[in-house]
Formats: C-alpha cells, sequence, structure tokens
C-alpha cells in the first residue's frame, strides 16, 4: 500500500510527463522553420504514427485482432466510413470469440 | 466552439467505447490498492489508457519514481509526434487556446483531426471536442469500474477490445493516397514490429513513426 501523499505523487508525476508530451510537439515545430521538406516529412509522419500504433498492436495479439483489423480496413476501402469499419472489425472479433471460445 | 461541438459529434461513436476500457482500467485500478478516488483522479488528470495501466505495475512502496516515469514517457512519446504532426494548424493560434488544444490530445482524436484540418478545417476546436467526449467517456467508466461495476468490464466480449485498432486502421485507409502515403505507412509498420521486444515499448512505435516520415522526405514529389 501506498501512503495517499505517495500515491498523489505518483499521480501527478504521471499527469505531468503525459500532459508535457502532448505539449512538446507542436513547441518544438515552432522552432524549426517550415521547408518542403519538412511539410513532407510532417506529412508522412502523421499517416506513419498512426500506422505503426496499428501494426504494433497487432503484433502483439493473434490472428483474431489481426482478422478485425483486415475486415476494418477491407469495409473502409468498400465504404468510406471508419464507423461501419469499427462495426465489421468488432463483429468479425466477437465471431471468433464465438466459435473458437477465444 | 463550434468546432469543439463538431468534433465531440465526430467522436462520439468511438468515445462510447472508451467507457468498458475506463471500467476496467478502474477495476484493474482498485484491484492494485488504488482507492476509487485515486482512480478517478488519475484518469480526469492523464487520460491516457497506456500509461495509466502501466503505472498500476509500479504500484506498491516503495515507488520506484525513476522507472515509473521512463516508462510514462515512452508510452507518451507518440504525443511528441502527433504534436509536431499538428503544428501547422495548432502553431497558428495563440498560446492559451494552444495548450488548450493539446490538453487533450490522444490517438483517436489526432487520427480524426489531422486529415479534417489537412483537408481545410480551420477550427482546431475539433481537437478539443473530441478530446473532451473521450475523456469524458473515460473518466466515467473508470468511476463505474472502481466503485465496484466489474460486470461490463470485459472488454473482449463482444469484441470492444479491437475497436480501437480498427478506428485506426480505417484512419490510416482513408488517408492512403498513392505511392506518397504508401511507402510511409509500410516503412512505419516494418519499423514498428520489428522493433517490438528489441526496444521498449512505446519506443517501437515512435521510431516506427519517424521511419515513415524519414521516407516521406525521401520519396516527396518535387
Amino acid at each position: 500500500m501506498l501512503t495517499d501523499l505517495t500515491a498523489l505523487g505518483a499521480i501527478l508525476l504521471i499527469a505531468g510527463i503525459t500532459f508535457t508530451s502532448r505539449l512538446a510537439g507542436a513547441f518544438l515545430m515552432s522552432r524549426i522553420e517550415t521547408s518542403p521538406k519538412v511539410t513532407a516529412f510532417l506529412d508522412a509522419l502523421s499517416i506513419s504514427v498512426v500506422a505503426a500504433l496499428v501494426a504494433s498492436i497487432v503484433a502483439q495479439n493473434g490472428p483474431r485482432e489481426a482478422g478485425a483489423v483486415i475486415v476494418a480496413a477491407l469495409v473502409v476501402l468498400a465504404s468510406q466510413s471508419p464507423v461501419w469499419a469499427m462495426v465489421a472489425g468488432m463483429v468479425c472479433a466477437a465471431a471468433w470469440t464465438f466459435v473458437t471460445g477465444t | 466552439m463550434r468546432g469543439a461541438r463538431r468534433g465531440a459529434g465526430r467522436l462520439f461513436p468511438i468515445a462510447i467505447f472508451t467507457l468498458p476500457f475506463g471500467v476496467a482500467f478502474g477495476v484493474a485500478a482498485s484491484e492494485a490498492g488504488l482507492t476509487s478516488l485515486q482512480a478517478i483522479t488519475m484518469s480526469f488528470l492523464v487520460f491516457s489508457g497506456a500509461a495509466q495501466f502501466a503505472a498500476l505495475d509500479f504500484w506498491q512502496a516503495p515507488i520506484a519514481f525513476g522507472s515509473l516515469a521512463m516508462v510514462i514517457f515512452a508510452l507518451n512519446a507518440r504525443h511528441v509526434i502527433m504534436g509536431a504532426a499538428l503544428s501547422p494548424w495548432i502553431n497558428q493560434l495563440p498560446i492559451g487556446q494552444r495548450v488548450l488544444a493539446l490538453s487533450y490530445l490522444s490517438d483517436p482524436n489526432f487520427a480524426d483531426s489531422q486529415p479534417t484540418f489537412q483537408n481545410g478545417e480551420k477550427d482546431a476546436g475539433v481537437l478539443l471536442g473530441g478530446g473532451l467526449i473521450l475523456w469524458t467517456f473515460w473518466v466515467a467508466g473508470t468511476a463505474v469500474g472502481a466503485m465496484g461495476g466489474r460486470a461490463i468490464g470485459d472488454t473482449a466480449a463482444f469484441g470492444i477490445d479491437v475497436v480501437m485498432p480498427c478506428f485506426f486502421v480505417a484512419a490510416v485507409v482513408g488517408k492512403m493516397k498513392g505511392r506518397k502515403t504508401f511507402v510511409p505507412v509500410i516503412a512505419a509498420s516494418i519499423v514498428s514490429v520489428v522493433l517490438l521486444g528489441l526496444v521498449p515499448t512505446g519506443w517501437n512505435v515512435v521510431l516506427g513513426a519517424l521511419a515513415g516520415g524519414l521516407t516521406g522526405v525521401l520519396f516527396r514529389a518535387d
């Protein structure tokens, strides 16, 4: 068990680091002059960070999650709707759990 | 302000699903020894699922503040990347609004807002509004979980646990336009997966994103 003060300290530490991380990127960029290179970098960065996140989540899980993500990707291609993609992915994962019990 | 309402509306369908994740966190937090008030305070102030779940592993006396800080930073380092990617729009704002808009930055409202800004949205409120609606459900879910609502805390039932990756992949596919985006996506995914297990969790995503960004510079059209 932690004392109340230690617990509060830990919560404030986590909150402080998280808040700083949210502000840091934009503030760092305000010190860099924009050029076509920088714009191309930020452009690619914005899609890359989400792609890297998905790849990391899929790699840490099994075929159930991979299947759901693939179905979601196909549905968004067909429908252009992220909400339908989500629903399709969920149905796919729920069906997997129902059939295999895992 | 109208932008905030629009952002909240756009992310409402996603935000509903953060409720069970919040419940799961509340349950895990009370199992780790946090009081309900502490768990709710943490969700209220931190608003980061990955960081908060990781923090629970440190919840014993004496708390290892140094390692805790490093783990939290690693898990949140992708915020720095997202903030940089949003800077062309965010940095046009006065400083107070800049801080406010970024305060609720998280993966889903980044994935939603960045393409919206790119398509000509001028109101940075969409980022804030999306963040606020996610945050509301996250805090509410935590409260339910911490105060004993464990029955609905199983995110694997009904496939709720795959909502976030499915939403993110939809955001990536929605932004894919030819080689300019295809190469960064492939590079980022490969680097992120290869480094998984080689570098502390969180850094693989950051390094993957940076690799993708660099290919964007190398393969740029002009």
